[in-house]
């Protein structure tokens, strides 16, 4: 059962794969003398870009609020986990918005200084560097959510036996903590950057050429499933190089405690400008990343209120709704079929279907879209090949597949299991085994074991999973917008077209619905956070390093 | 500075009226008075919880006291002008824990606090201090492949490595078990002495303090005393008590 599961996510990597021996009628000729290099250059500097501001936003921001206390400081360390509920294209939206040039930001400035065009120079958020700066503050959170973690469990003395031989403050994070947390911030900047190769609507709307918006392009513009495979292809072997990379940088730098988990370092207090500065340097990234797009969108909702259409709002909401919570449910169900089947059985075949049902989070949309498209057409065509030759005269039963939610559904599994599986895993981990054992002596079934002992005692998790799911459902752009039935519009798709036709202030509705939603986790998270020692638990299930 | 530690004038590190209570809690050390010269070791006893880690932390610098001055060669490094932070104070801890840097290798770890050392002979001063502690050779280990006793070691070792005047001992001896931790002790003591620092030895057994200690100092018997003479501030404590409780076990 656990290996029917995994299927979902190998079969349309095999088929992406398997599109390099395809011959694309010309496409693959094309793309590599014309934009290849364009993309690779593209995806390259983006991912480089966003992972190392992220990194720094992320590792700096979990240093000052948990090794310090200012004014704030408790209220700041939640609100970080604010700009997750901001999906990048969104951002990307109201901060152009908010920074173009007819925008509120060099309105004001005009006026106030007199300037008028040409004046000045002003940066262009629809550029490279504007879609590092939208995904750098969107994405940074996982950095600081890892990092935190590990600055957490640090034991005190180690980084006073720093102070007592010799580096200061300042010194004692470079040397020690820094280097200590580095396996678990690596884990989450490549997190993060696999997260920037996989995004498209930030890319596309910033006229970044990178793979996934080629992709997309090759798809809906050339037309050929082929090409945007082969393109998949050379996406997909970057983002599996970078993993083996991570693999091995971990070989042999899984730091063990040397000390006993003593005592938690204690915060120094920082107050006057040095409290101030702390402050504000943690509430740069909030802003950026959540309280302007998100403020943005509210003023632009209620500025072009007039030009609502509510009907259709809820109309895209409720489809929003359905695939997310349907998505939730099922990938909860699989996920403690998964679990479950390895906890119950350790052999080889299900630690391979775990892994591989894991993985999917790390291959990019619109690469999972094109695998599942080509496999599952190719499904549809074959039932109907069949149909026509059992009865030649009876209509075709059409695209079964393709042309239905079942499409679009799969792929969100495919992509989103392993956010359920991280978190139901996590759960299960802190059943004690001899629970389990126990129940069995007692004469309950594997099945009745799980129905009676685990289900009841995870049920947090099992939630915190469903959410998580549902969320990444409803902000998920490119998988949607290539899998959807026609004329199938949620949400995200519907905020992608108008912000492509420049209508913003018809958009933001339907963006603020989305940051809405977005927000459930961020009270989930911030639940968990409020725990150290389930917060650095937590952090490893997440670094998904126990394979 | 020459060896002429026959005629100590001042002591290399000096602790008088020294208060500290942790923000909400009653004061953990009151009118704490304590001398230690070069080449001695000073025991200070007490059961959990009474305030000797506390002791150990205010004389690194991990902690500032409410009151009172601590000077170390003569300079004061904590009054009620001026605190100089750890990393300043050239006192060198072992940490009942050790805590040795995970991730850097037994050398690393040593060469940590060698800020002052040239870059270039910095290793060859980590392997000595390895050879004193009996560790030839473990230079490119990892902490956490070697054995409880051989951490304690390299513990001792790092904290020798920066040269400083001041050396405390938190329960160092603990990881150890009971038919190592005499020859241990015993030659740990003896590398202090020759290297003419102060020692501040804390512990909970008795038996181990008096045969290691020059002196020792009861903060059990103190803190018995000081309940009898009221919940007031610092300065009720007479004198006598003070002095009472440093009981000189053996002569210089």
């Amino acid at each position: 059962m656990a290996a029917a599961v995994s299927l979902v996510v190998a079969v349309p990597v095999v088929v992406v794969l398997s599109s390099i021996f395809r011959d694309s009628g010309g496409v693959w000729a094309h793309l590599a003398q014309t934009r290849l290099a364009d993309y690779a250059i593209g995806t390259a500097s983006l991912c480089l870009g966003v992972g190392l501001l992220a990194t720094s936003v992320g590792v700096a921001a979990a240093w000052l609020l948990t090794a310090y206390q200012f004014p704030g400081s408790r209220w700041l360390s939640w609100m970080q986990l604010l700009p997750l509920a901001v999906p990048g294209y969104i951002a990307a939206y109201a901060m152009t918005d908010l920074l173009q040039f007819s925008g509120p930001v060099q309105g004001w400035l005009r006026e106030m200084l007199g300037w008028s065009r040409g004046d000045y120079w002003f940066p262009e958020i629809r550029s490279l560097g504007g879609a590092i700066v939208v995904l750098g503050f969107s994405l940074y959170p996982y950095v600081f959510f890892a990092a935190r973690s590990a600055f957490l469990s640090q034991p005190a003395s180690v980084l006073e036996a720093g102070r007592t031989l010799g580096r200061g403050p300042l010194g004692t994070f470079w040397s020690i903590a820094l280097p200590m947390a580095r396996p678990a911030v690596a884990g989450a900047a490549l997190l993060v950057v696999m997260e920037t190769a996989a995004d498209f609507g930030t890319a596309d709307y910033c006229a970044v050429d990178t793979f996934s918006t080629g992709v997309y392009r090759t798809w809906f513009g050339l037309d050929s499933v082929v090409g945007a495979s082969q393109l998949s292809s050379v996406l997909l072997a970057a983002v599996v190089s970078l993993l083996i990379l991570e693999t091995l940088g971990r070989r042999g730098r899984r730091y063990h405690e040397t000390s006993a988990r003593s005592r938690q370092a204690h915060c120094t207090t920082l107050g006057g400008p040095a409290g101030l500065l702390a402050a504000c340097m943690c509430a740069l990234p909030v802003v950026v990343g959540f309280v302007a797009p998100a403020g943005r969108l509210v003023w632009l909702a209620i500025d072009h209120g007039a030009e609502h259409r509510w009907t259709l709002l809820v109309e895209h909401a409720g489809r929003s709704v359905l695939l997310g919570g349907t998505s939730a449910v099922v990938a909860v169900m699989l996920a403690v079929v998964v679990i479950y089947s390895r906890r119950i059985d350790s052999g080889l075949t299900v630690r391979v279907a775990a892994m591989v049902a894991r993985s999917g989070y790390a291959i990019p949309g619109p690469v999972l879209a094109i695998g599942l498209l080509a496999s599952l057409g190719w499904i549809d065509h074959a039932i109907n090949d069949a149909s026509a030759a059992w009865r030649p005269d009876a209509a075709r039963p059409g695209l079964i597949l393709t042309g239905s939610i079942f499409a679009v559904l799969i792929g969100y599994q495919a992509r989103f299991l392993a956010v359920g599986l991280a978190m139901v895993e996590s759960g299960f981990a802190r059943v004690n085994p001899r629970l389990d054992d126990t129940a069995r002596s007692l004469g309950s079934t594997p099945l009745r074991t799980l129905a009676r002992v685990h289900l009841p005692m995870i049920r947090f998790s099992l939630f915190a999973a469903g959410v998580l799911v549902f969320v990444d459902v409803v902000k998920e752009l490119p998988a949607t917008l290539m899998l959807r039935p026609f004329n199938f519009d949620t949400l995200a798709v519907r905020v992608y077209q108008l912000a492509s036709d420049e209508r913003l202030g018809e958009a933001a509705p339907a963006a603020i619905a989305i940051v809405f939603m977005g927000m459930l986790p961020v009270a989930l998270l911030s639940r968990i956070m409020s725990t150290p020692s389930q917060a650095a638990a937590e952090s490893r299930r997440g670094a998904r390093d126990d394979r | 500075m020459t060896a002429n530690s026959e005629t100590p004038t001042a002591p290399t590190l000096g602790v008088r009226r020294l208060c500290f209570s942790y923000c909400r809690g009653a004061a953990v050390i009151r009118d704490l008075d304590l001398s230690v010269h070069r080449g001695q070791v000073l025991a200070v006893l007490g059961r959990s919880g009474c305030g000797k880690t506390t002791l150990l932390r205010l004389i690194a610098g991990l902690e500032r006291p409410r009151s009172g001055t601590i000077e170390i060669e003569g300079r004061s490094v904590s009054d009620s002008t001026g605190f100089v932070p750890p990393e300043r104070r050239r006192v060198g801890v072992v940490f009942q824990d050790l805590a040795l840097f995970p991730h850097l290798s037994v050398a690393r770890n040593i060469c940590f606090g060698m800020r002052r050392v040239p870059r270039r002979t910095r290793r060859d001063r980590a392997s000595e201090l390895l050879a004193l502690v009996g560790l030839n050779g473990y230079e490119d280990r990892m902490p956490h492949t070697l054995s409880g006793g051989q951490q304690q070691r390299i513990a001792v070792a790092r904290a020798l490595a920066s040269g400083p005047r001041v050396v405390l001992l938190d329960e160092p001896f603990s990881a150890l078990d009971e038919g190592l931790r005499e020859s241990v002790r015993a030659e740990l003591i003896e590398r202090l002495r020759e290297a003419g620092v102060a020692t501040v030895l804390v512990t909970h057994n008795r038996a181990e303090a008096e045969s290691a200690a020059d002196r020792l100092l009861d903060l059990d018997r103190r803190s018995q005393g000081e309940c009898t003479a009221g919940s007031a501030g610092c300065d009720r404590l007479d004198s006598e008590a003070r002095v009472g409780i440093l009981v000189e076990t053996q002569s210089q």
